[in-house]
């Protein structure tokens, strides 16, 4: 076991080695940030000086192991924008985002999952092709728009919720829903894909004719398989909205992390854009180390230890 | 469902729906909600117009300027010019900061030293750099010299000199200041969770009239539709950042009204430097190939006030004697050709893609050119990368705009003399009298200056002069507050309206 984590923890260091590599060129690539810190009449010697005192007259890859040396040392800078530490930042609005994707996720799996085995039990029929094309929907609208919508109706017209901001779980409705929806469609067909692939196999035969009830057979046999591509995707998706909502978090005016990344890379506040990069590439790695443990419990034929 | 799961469910719904916040606030607190949140709350680390606005209720200034680019007393409670180049003043004995430390001569020496830091990069010390000199006389007396006559002296101060405390700076160091600020304004802060809202609460002993809200909370909401609904549901009380297609819906609604406040003069530079616009007729030819007044009719609702120069009709200074240039792409064929460019020219014109409605203008002004011969490739850019371009001398033609203060110093100044910037153009005649201007201390003289400086730069055209669009911000029934035309957020002079 600890040799098999010794090598996850091996391939996390090298993956979050290369993303750092990776999004600190591109980010320098993008443009010289002393520009926008000093005002329109700045001389040329000011900008030069300022371009001196931060370090971005030093050769990239220096930049690139100064910026290591301290990170490795739990130092990510100060934003140039903000003028707080980075992480400072960060962490204050990680927990937002947090509750975002996890509220978004639990919604979605909630309703998707029911849904989804439902429709692959009675596939054809109208609730199937009802909410096959629920999932459509939700697929393709655009969060931008549901998210006004939903303030439209929810707030201006019934005044039942808040428009936008964070303080009460009343705040969280809306944005969770708008996240969740294209969530929701996206598992409900996955599970009823797999339910569908899942039911059509031998054992489940086996089960129907032992005279077990449809509801064991479904619940118990087949959806324990369909898990497991269900917590795979789930898993990567909890990553992809730690950091890929800033269009709800800018309709809503939800504090996350999103926003605050994007923000950084128009300010070209390069120590926040890095620093935002490593965390929520060390949360992706952990949300898919925790999806593989999981397996191990799903499915007791899946070991990654070796047997003494 | 089974029962458990119904009630369950009809409990989560409940409490959720119990954690509601209250649609109206409480009447002595007063929501304000703008585009963006406060970067900090140091007006000498920002120069970014949400911050300032939240900044001028916690700081106060010696003076408060007005909409006529004069002043009045603040923290200054009297002052005289004891020459040409120095005014003494003296600071009302009464005023103290929230932390209880007064404000003496020596915290204004401490606070324009401060603002001259080098290492501090204050992004308002441009606009100070005509003075040269504070010397304390005592306690609540100093003077202040400038190197030059200069006439919008005291109206800079009023803005740009925001009176901080030397004690507290000195123990909590800059960067802490920047989001713990205590300040000598009627309002001091009280929390500030980032990302959610700015606590502020009134200074019990404030020098001046009691703010009217005890409580004033400012929160941010990038997208517009959501601002006007959390007006429209009485969330906010007050909007800034309305885009004009949606003002009427305000209007209509029964429930809040418009204030004007700053205006917004966006224009187009053009490189002169460069062939062939270092020709005065290929530049008039620009100007003359736009037609504002369609564009201010189809985009602002015909609110833009159409400019003539590069002076806004709404400040004191603008030629009585300029006509806007009027649509007339037969003129403008006209001189290109006189120019020897009788099939027309290629340009390139740049716009950021952050302004507000900049697309369609910059697609209506390239159709017009185009009408007149001017064939333009629109070249969108995002904001670093449209500054990095800009001060590179890459732009032929560019979109920015400014803010049209009552003061033409301000923007004039920083726009058009070559010692402030001169990446595409320079007139050493307008560098000159831009220089007088601000050394005329009488009104009237000053603004014959301004005019003929109005007029010479209208005729040698280095901008195509657009409009200046008013900007609103959107106020709750129950609130009494005006605009005003610096555009900031000031609340101190918003209350009840009975």
């Amino acid at each position: 076991m600890l040799q098999y984590l010794f090598k996850r923890l091996w391939h996390t260091v090298y993956v979050i080695i290369g993303i750092s590599v990776i999004s600190f060129f591109f980010i320098h690539l993008s443009g010289d940030p002393v520009m926008l810190m000093l005002p329109g009449d700045a001389s040329h010697q000011e900008i030069e000086d300022l371009r001196q005192q931060l370090g971005f007259n030093d050769p990239i890859y220096v930049q690139y192991l100064r910026f290591a040396w301290q990170a490795l040392r739990g130092e990510f800078g100060q934003s140039l924008y903000y003028k707080i530490p980075a992480m400072q930042l960060i962490l204050e609005r990680l927990p937002a985002s947090l509750e975002l994707a996890a509220a978004a996720m639990l919604i979605a799996l909630v309703v998707a999952v029911p849904i989804g085995i439902i429709s692959a039990v009675r596939r054809g029929s109208l609730l199937d092709m009802g909410s096959m094309f629920g999932a459509l929907f939700g697929l393709s609208m655009p969060h931008f728009w549901l998210g006004i919508m939903l303030i439209m109706i929810f707030s201006v017209r019934l005044g039942w919720l808040p428009t936008s901001g964070r303080g009460t779980l009343a705040h969280l409705i809306m944005p969770s829903v708008a996240l969740g929806l294209s969530l929701m469609a996206m598992f409900a067909r996955l599970t009823r894909s797999v339910m569908l692939e899942v039911l059509s196999l031998d054992y489940i035969r086996t089960a129907r004719s032992k005279g077990l009830k449809e509801r064991i057979v479904v619940s118990k046999h087949a959806f324990k398989n369909a898990l497991i591509p269900l917590v795979t995707v789930a898993g990567m998706q909890f990553g992809f909205l730690l950091g890929g909502t800033v269009i709800i978090e800018t309709v809503f005016a939800w504090p996350g992390v999103g926003r605050l990344v994007v923000q950084a890379i128009f300010n070209r506040d390069y120590p926040l854009v890095q620093a935002v990069v490593l965390v929520l590439a060390v949360i992706f790695v952990a949300v898919n180390f925790i999806v593989d443990m999981l397996y191990m419990y799903l499915d007791p034929q899946i070991s990654y230890f070796e047997d003494k | 469902m089974k029962k458990w799961s119904f009630f369950t469910l009809a409990g989560f719904i409940c409490l959720a729906l119990a954690g509601a916040p209250a649609a109206v606030a409480a009447s002595d607190t007063l929501v304000v909600m703008q585009e963006a949140e406060p970067v900090g709350l140091d007006l000498m680390q920002s120069s970014i117009q949400t911050t300032m606005s939240v900044c001028y209720n916690i700081h106060d200034t010696l003076f408060h300027p007005q909409e006529d680019a004069s002043v009045l007393p603040a923290l200054a409670e009297k002052w005289e010019k004891i020459d040409d180049l120095t005014w003494k003043i003296t600071l009302r004995k009464d005023a103290v900061f929230h932390n209880g430390e007064p404000v003496n001569a020596a915290a204004v020496k401490f606070s324009y030293d401060r603002a001259n830091n080098d290492a501090l990069k204050n992004p308002h010390r441009g606009k100070l750099s005509a003075f040269t000199e504070l010397k304390v006389i005592d306690d609540y007396t100093f003077t202040i010299k400038t190197e030059q006559p200069y006439a919008p002296g005291l109206y800079m101060l009023g803005y740009y000199l925001p009176i901080v405390p030397p004690k507290y700076i000195q123990e909590v160091g800059d960067s802490k200041y920047n989001t713990d600020p205590i300040g000598s304004g009627p309002y001091r802060l009280k929390k500030w969770v980032r990302g959610e809202e700015i606590v502020l609460e009134a200074f019990d002993k404030y020098y001046g009239p009691q703010p009217a809200y005890k409580n004033l909370i400012f929160k941010a909401s990038p997208e517009e539709a959501s601002r006007i609904a959390a007006l429209l549901t009485g969330e906010a009380q007050v909007i800034s950042g309305i885009p004009v297609h949606q003002r009427k819906k305000i209007q209509d609604s029964g429930k809040a009204y418009l204030t004007p406040q700053m205006g917004v003069m966006p224009y187009i530079g053009i490189n002169t430097y460069e062939a062939p616009f270092d020709d005065v007729r290929i530049r008039q030819a620009i100007n003359y190939a736009i037609d504002k007044e369609l564009i201010n009719k189809a985009l602002f609702d015909g609110q833009a006030i159409i400019c003539a120069g590069p002076i806004s009709p709404r400040t004191f200074g603008a030629s009585p004697n300029l006509k806007p240039y009027p649509y007339d792409p037969d003129k403008s064929r006209a001189l290109l050709k006189e120019a020897g460019h009788p099939d027309g020219i290629q340009a390139r014109l740049a716009y950021p893609t952050y302004m507000s409605q900049i697309q369609e203008q910059a697609e209506a002004i390239a159709a017009n050119m185009g009408k007149a011969g001017i064939n333009v490739t629109l070249e969108p850019f995002e904001r670093a990368v449209m500054w990095e371009r800009y001060k590179g001398k890459k732009h032929q033609l560019y979109i920015y705009w400014w803010d049209d203060a009552p003061e033409p110093d301000r923007y004039m100044y920083s726009l058009f003399n070559s010692k402030s910037r001169d990446y595409y153009y320079k007139n050493p005649t307008v560098d000159e009298l831009l220089d007088k201007g601000r050394t005329i201390m009488d009104r009237t003289e000053r603004a014959k200056v301004y005019a003929r400086i109005d007029e010479l730069l209208y005729q040698d055209a280095p901008w195509a002069f657009l409009y200046v669009v008013p900007e609103v911000f959107g106020v709750a029934n129950d609130v009494d507050y005006q605009g005003r035309r610096d555009g900031f957020l000031n609340m101190r002079y918003a209350k009840p309206k009975m």
